[in-house]
């Protein structure tokens, strides 16, 4: 009985040093990058431009070349 | 597909900061962080004082991509650089790469312990939902996805910060340009970055799309 004593303490205390060999790895683990949803597919909000159809990719371009030519006063004059 | 970048006309930028104040605004962009700033040289000389402002331009090949350790950053169909504020660690690198100083950290205090990395993303937010609280938060608005330019680009009083698909946007300040060289005012060809951007004085000159040809324009 006492030597079993013994045996159970030696097996704790080598437990309790072999916990340092499980210790975990410092290097934080790479977070995975998200996907972006496209601006074509809209935005979840009141503030969109009523001139395109969410999701339609063509669309969207269509309505985003056109405000961009609206930054020309020459084509916006004429 | 489109591919998203900014153009500012050095001829006509009157240094209004009406951009700079635009985007901080749009974006609830915190004290201390300028995603846009206007940079004047010759400042006082009559006639050489140009101002120009500058911000992330979206690089077709970043240099904050190939030196984030974390490899943060993305670049979207439309050509817009973004990144996910959830794997940046703001460690600053991007900001040493940056020849336009567009990377910017929110100090945090006395020891100048720094903030994830902001930068302007074209008013098109990043990897959250679009249109959220969530992106807006992190990023700001995201106008693309409402079918907008960036407001910086739209506030523009002379229009000297034009912003968009690079063909159409190069093609405005191209006849600009034009019509400068036409009128005897200015050496068109010799703009200040034009053969570095456009080629020389012998490359074929884009044209721009007349406002006829693009369905439902005036």
């Amino acid at each position: 009985m006492k030597l079993n004593f013994r045996t159970l303490g030696l097996c704790f205390a080598a437990a309790a040093l072999l916990a340092a060999c499980s210790e975990p790895p410092e290097i934080a683990a790479k977070v995975a990058k998200r996907p972006d949803v496209a601006p074509y597919m809209g935005a979840n909000n009141g503030f969109m431009t009523k001139n395109w159809i969410p999701g339609n990719q063509a669309s969207w371009a269509e309505s985003i070349d056109k405000r961009t030519q609206g930054q020309n006063e020459y084509s916006r004059v004429k | 597909m489109a591919r998203m970048k900014f153009i500012c006309d050095t001829e006509r930028c009157i240094e209004c900061n009406g951009c700079v104040t635009a985007c901080k605004n749009e974006n609830e962009v915190p004290w201390g962080v300028n995603r846009r700033r206007v940079v004047t040289v010759n400042d006082g000389i009559i006639g050489q004082e140009k101002s120009v402002s500058v911000a992330c331009m979206h690089c077709s090949d970043a240099p904050c991509m190939a030196v984030c350790p974390v490899d943060c950053f993305y670049r979207t169909d439309e050509g817009v650089v973004l990144h996910d504020k959830d794997i940046c660690i703001g460690c600053g690198y991007c900001s040493f790469a940056c020849p336009f100083g567009a990377p910017q950290f929110l100090s945090k205090g006395a020891f100048g312990s720094r903030s994830k990395m902001d930068k302007c993303t074209f008013c098109s937010g990043g990897p959250e939902e679009n249109g959220s609280v969530a992106e807006f938060e992190k990023y700001g608005r995201n106008r693309l996805a409402e079918g907008k330019l960036p407001l910086c680009a739209e506030m523009c009083s002379t229009k000297a910060l034009i912003g968009g698909d690079s063909d159409i946007i190069s093609g405005i300040f191209n006849q600009r340009v034009s019509l400068r060289e036409k009128n005897g005012k200015y050496a068109g060809s010799k703009a200040f970055g034009w053969t570095t951007a456009y080629g020389g004085p012998d490359a074929p000159a884009p044209t721009p799309t007349p406002a006829a040809k693009i369905p439902g324009a005036k």
